[in-house]
This record gives structure tokens, sequence and C-alpha cells, in this order.
């Protein structure tokens, strides 16, 4: 059936409030963008979230939005404390999935020249995952120092430094992280998958900062026209998602909340025993993805050091930021005019705080927070700053990325007979992938156009543009 | 050795499902099983078999399709073993065990063609129809 919409202003949509939904839904899109969405089932994800116990105002979705399970990928749910819901569904498998983005001193067209060679370095040195696995292997001891304290782990380790803490959301550590409520399947899973990058849509990307729309914002987050940047997405890998598993399996299980329009809708009160468990359990596989991409990010400074035959002070490499796009975090928000603390899910969203914030380091207080969103391997990447309506509109969030618009064997069968490979070199980015399908599945006419969905969000006052970055290099799993 | 299951795969935008028939309920569990490691795995070698024992409860069979496609998903992430064959021996609508042949996962004969996060309850489900067992799985990726 398809969910009749109400055009507010050029950038929201409203789902009047119907039967069961508690509060209305909330589109922020475009003309453009909504027209693909509306016939699909992810709007009829935006109403069903909208009947869970103690939402508060609305059930939102982004630009990019697209069908998940139980919520939407793009969506955002805020609940109260007293009488609202966790749902592991709306937080998705890849916990804390997230993108990080490097500055460095390098400018594109002096490497240029060398760029097959870097590329081939990184897809050498970068880990994909199972089968081509890494050098950690966490005793159980160490998973569970892992799984409490997150990046700084790593930090201790050796994979970067203490200085790059500061900038990752949470500081790159969520408290409240009980290892002992872990199954033994998780436990094993991220045994060996931490510092290694995953397949699917995850991807490490050399790129060029080729178009400034904020200078002075661009300029204290180093961006500079012409520089180079790392771009990383990556997760929590399968310990993550067996976090996810078992615990949708146990709220579906022993429902407390019933009459659920979609079983991947399973939840628990954030104050029952059940949904302490599940915020506990899902602070571990978050400070493991938090870890996993400061290890990473580590790998990938000793690779480009090895490629270009260079120095730490040449290069330069520094880290933004480092966002979530798929978490619960327990928030301070207006809630009729009065500071609530409220258990928000963004999935497939992205926090963006507006300058000014009081939980904003103070080299992001004028600027507000960096908001990371990655495109499609074949166009662009953007850099946002969370912007002043994201507070009063969508709990300070914004969008996570393209989108995809087409599925994986649609991508397939459009690729027939075509080098993905060869047409993205000609376009002047080098690639390679580790999984024979990766190049046909995540091809750029899969996803939707990043440059509208970013639009979307910038005029909607939820996040403004500062900088638009082009791949030269891309590594896949 | 010749493939005797045949499954097709599902469009579904962020991910990707499958459609696998048998002509029984076992046949059909049996079926999902090799289809899931087709999907994830290019076997190019022979690999010695080892068999495991495996037993699974769920509340109705789409229930247990998930918790019997989520085992075989296990094995591989979490012991690294892939399942090569699989004998179911007892069905009921709310168990199944079974014997599988797995072996190692060893990169110089095994490529790993997606990894597979988890198998979803999303519009799961598991039908006869004039004797013909269908079951529809979405995967998150």
């Amino acid at each position: 059936m398809r969910i009749k919409l109400e055009k507010i202003d050029d950038n929201r949509w409203i789902i009047p409030k119907t039967g069961s939904m508690r509060v209305p839904g909330m589109i922020f899109s475009s003309q453009e963008l909504i027209d693909e969405v509306l016939d699909g089932e992810s709007i009829t994800q935006v109403a069903n979230v909208s009947t869970l116990p103690g939402i508060v105002g609305y059930s939102i979705a982004m630009p990019d939005i697209h069908w998940g399970y139980g919520f939407p990928i793009g969506g955002v749910a805020a609940f109260r404390m007293e009488d609202g819901i966790v749902s592991p569904g709306g937080v998705g498998y890849d916990i804390n999935c997230g993108c990080r983005l490097m500055t460095t001193g390098l400018m594109a067209d002096d490497i240029k020249p060398m760029i097959r060679d870097i590329v081939l370095a990184l897809y050498r040195d970068i880990p994909l995952g199972v089968g081509k696995g890494g050098e950690i292997r966490l005793s159980k001891k160490e998973g569970e120092m892992v799984a409490t304290l997150g990046a700084s782990w790593a930090t201790k380790q050796g994979y970067g430094n203490k200085d790059d803490l500061i900038r990752t959301e949470e500081r790159g550590v969520m408290s409240g992280a009980d290892p002992d409520l872990l199954s033994e399947r998780a436990v094993k899973r991220g045994v060996d998958q931490l510092g290694t990058l995953g397949s699917g849509n995850h991807f490490l990307e050399i790129q060029v900062v080729d178009e400034i729309y904020d200078s002075k914002t661009a300029d204290l987050f180093n961006l500079h026209k012409g520089g180079v940047t790392l771009f990383l997405h990556t997760g929590s890998r399968g310990f993550g998602h067996q976090i996810c598993d078992d615990f949708l399996k146990r709220m579906s299980e022993n429902p407390q909340i019933t009459g659920l329009p979609d079983r991947q809708l399973a939840c628990a009160p954030i104050e029952s025993d059940a949904g302490k468990r599940y915020l506990a359990a899902m602070a571990c596989a978050a400070n493991y993805a938090w870890a996993n991409r400061q290890v990473l990010m580590h790998l990938a400074h000793e690779s480009m050091m090895k490629a270009l035959g260079t120095t730490p002070v040449v290069l330069r490499m520094s880290l933004l930021y480092d966002v979530s796009h798929n978490i619960v975090k327990m928030e301070q928000h207006n809630v009729d005019n009065r500071k609530a603390l409220l258990c928000v899910h963004r999935k497939g969203a992205t926090r963006a705080f507006p300058p000014g914030h009081e939980t904003l380091l103070d080299i992001f207080r004028e600027t507000g927070q960096p908001v990371l969103i990655p495109g499609d391997m074949g166009t662009c990447s953007y850099v946002l700053a969370g912007d002043y309506g994201s507070m009063d509109k969508s709990f300070g969030s914004s969008c996570h990325g393209a989108g995809r618009t087409l599925s994986r064997s649609i991508a397939i069968k459009k690729a027939q007979g075509r080098s993905i490979q060869k047409e993205l070199e000609e376009k002047g980015i080098f690639v390679q992938a580790g999984g024979r399908h990766t190049l046909k599945e995540e091809m750029p006419e899969a996803y939707k156009d990043v440059s509208k969905v970013v639009d979307a969000v910038h005029n909607a006052g939820l996040a403004r543009k500062i900088a638009r970055l082009r791949p030269l290099g891309v590594i896949k799993g | 050795m010749e493939r005797d299951f045949s499954y097709t795969l599902l469009s579904h935008t962020a991910d990707l499902g499958m459609i696998v028939k048998g002509d029984s309920c076992e046949g059909l569990f049996r079926n999902a099983g090799m289809a899931l490691t087709d999907i994830m795995i290019l076997s190019k070698g022979p690999m010695p078999g080892v068999k495991k024992e495996i037993s699974i409860k769920g509340n109705d069979l789409p229930d247990l399709m998930v918790k019997w496609l989520s085992e075989i998903l296990y094995l591989f992430e979490g012991e690294h073993l892939i399942t090569t064959e699989i004998v179911v021996n007892q069905l009921s609508r709310s168990s199944i065990s079974s014997t599988l042949i797995t072996g190692d996962f060893d990169s110089r004969y095994h490529e790993v063609l997606r990894e597979i996060k988890a198998v979803t309850y999303h519009q799961v489900d598991v039908r006869e129809d004039s004797g013909i067992w269908t079951a529809r799985i979405i995967f998150d990726l």
C-alpha cells in the first residue's frame, strides 16, 4: 500500500499519524529523491518505527533512505528513557559502522604518477577479512580489553597516537561495555577480524580535495584544494554482526513488546534487563569498531610511507574525525522546550551537532562537528559540518551516504561484459578489489547521486557543505 | 563435483536474498545450506571432509530456517569451516538434526566471494505448494 506523504517545504515530507502510529513520520529529501522512494517499502518502515513505545517527535528518515530490516537505513528515532525502547534493528548488524577521514601534507599532482603503486601497496598491507586476515589474534583477555577500551586499546598498542582519540566520536570509547554478556560466538568471530576492512561497501580511498564550499571551516579542518585525503569506511566486523544477531534472536524469542508490525523491530524497554544488556553488549561492538578503524588508519599510514619512501613529517597524515553511523546514544535534546535525556537510534545516519554544541571539543566548537559522507567509488565524497537546524529538526543528525538504488543482482547484470575497473581507470581512479563480484555490485550506477543527497541535507539546514573529495585510488574488500 | 541444488538470487536494494527449492522439507533445508556456502565461497580444489553433527530448535519453520543458516554462516565466520555436504537426519516444524561434512578454509583452494554479515528474518518465508518446498531468505551483506 502506498503511503500518502504531505509536503511541508522543498526539503521535508510528513507521514501523517494514522492507525497505531504514535508520532508522525518525517522524511528529509528533495522532490527528485523523494520520487525515487515513494513506492518502496522504506516509507512503510518509517511508519512502522513510529509505532514503537516511547518514541519522541517524529520517526525520521534522511535523504539516503532505503529499505533496511525493521528500521529503514537512513533512519533516526529517539525514545524517552522512562517508557521508551531500544532495538538492535535500530542500529543494524554492523554496529558502529562509520567513517574516518585523514588529511595529509601531500598534493594530488605530486602523487598522481605513483597512484597505482600506492593503491597496490595499500591493497597488500590492508587485510580484507576472512580468508585474507590480519596479523592481530586477540586472546580472550585482549578481546575484553578491546571491547571495553575501544580506540585507546589500539593507541596503547602503538596503532596511531592518543591525539587521535579526541578526534573520534565519544573519544573512541563507549562506557558501560560488559564483555561478560557476549556469546562465545561473538568472541570467536572477533578473534581475527580486528584490523580488517571487510567487503561490500566498505573501502579505503585516496582522494583529492576538488571543491571547497566554506573556506574558513575547510582551513580549520586542514582541507585545501588539491590536497590528498584518505577516507576509511568500515565497522565492527563479525564481532558486531554476531552481537546484533544474538540480541535480535533473544528479544524476539522472549518478547517484552508484542504486536510489532515487523519481526526485525524486536526491542525491549530501555530500563529493562534485556534493554540494558543489549546496550552493554552494543557498547562492546562500538568499541571494537573504533579500535578497528584506529588500527586500519595506522596500517594505511605505514603502507603509504613505504610506498612513497617518505617520512611521517612529509606525509603529515592526521585524523580529521571519526564518525559512527550505526549506533544508539543517550543524548540531551529539547523536548517541549525542556532538556531531556533520550535514547537516539541512528541507523545509516550520522550525528551532526552544530557549532556551539556543549559536547563538542574546542576544536569543533566554532565549526560544528565534521560529518563525513561517502559516495560511490566513481564520483565523490563530502565533508560537511553540523548545522544549526539539526538539533531541532533531526535530533542532531544528518545522512550517511549515497544509498543504493540498484540491488546487487541487478548491478551484476548491468555490469555484464563490462570492465568496471577499466571504466574507472579511464576516469583516473585506480581500483583494487578482493571479491570477484565486488566491483560489479559496487559500481557507481548502483548508488544514488551522493551530491543530491548532500544538497538535500544542506538545504534542510541539518549539515552544511564544507568540501568535496574525488577518488584517485580505491581499495575494496 | 556437479551441483545437485539450485537457487535464484533475489533482488533486494540493500542486500542479497535467495529463493531455494526442494522436493521435500528436508531437501529444502539441505539445499538452502548448500546454497549459502555457494554464495559465500568458490572452492577450487578437493578438501578433507570432517563430520559435524548439528541440531537446532526453532519456533516454526521460518525461524528454524534462519537459525539453521545462521549456524552454517557461523561455522565459516567463527570456525573457518566450509560446509560441503549436508544430510538432514530428522526434521520437524521446530527442530532439525543433521550431519554436515565440513573442511577447513584454505585460501589456496578457496575464494571468498561475498562476506555475509547475518541471515535476517526480513520477509523470510518457507512454504509448500503441490509437493514443492520453497524458501525465501534475505542476507545482510
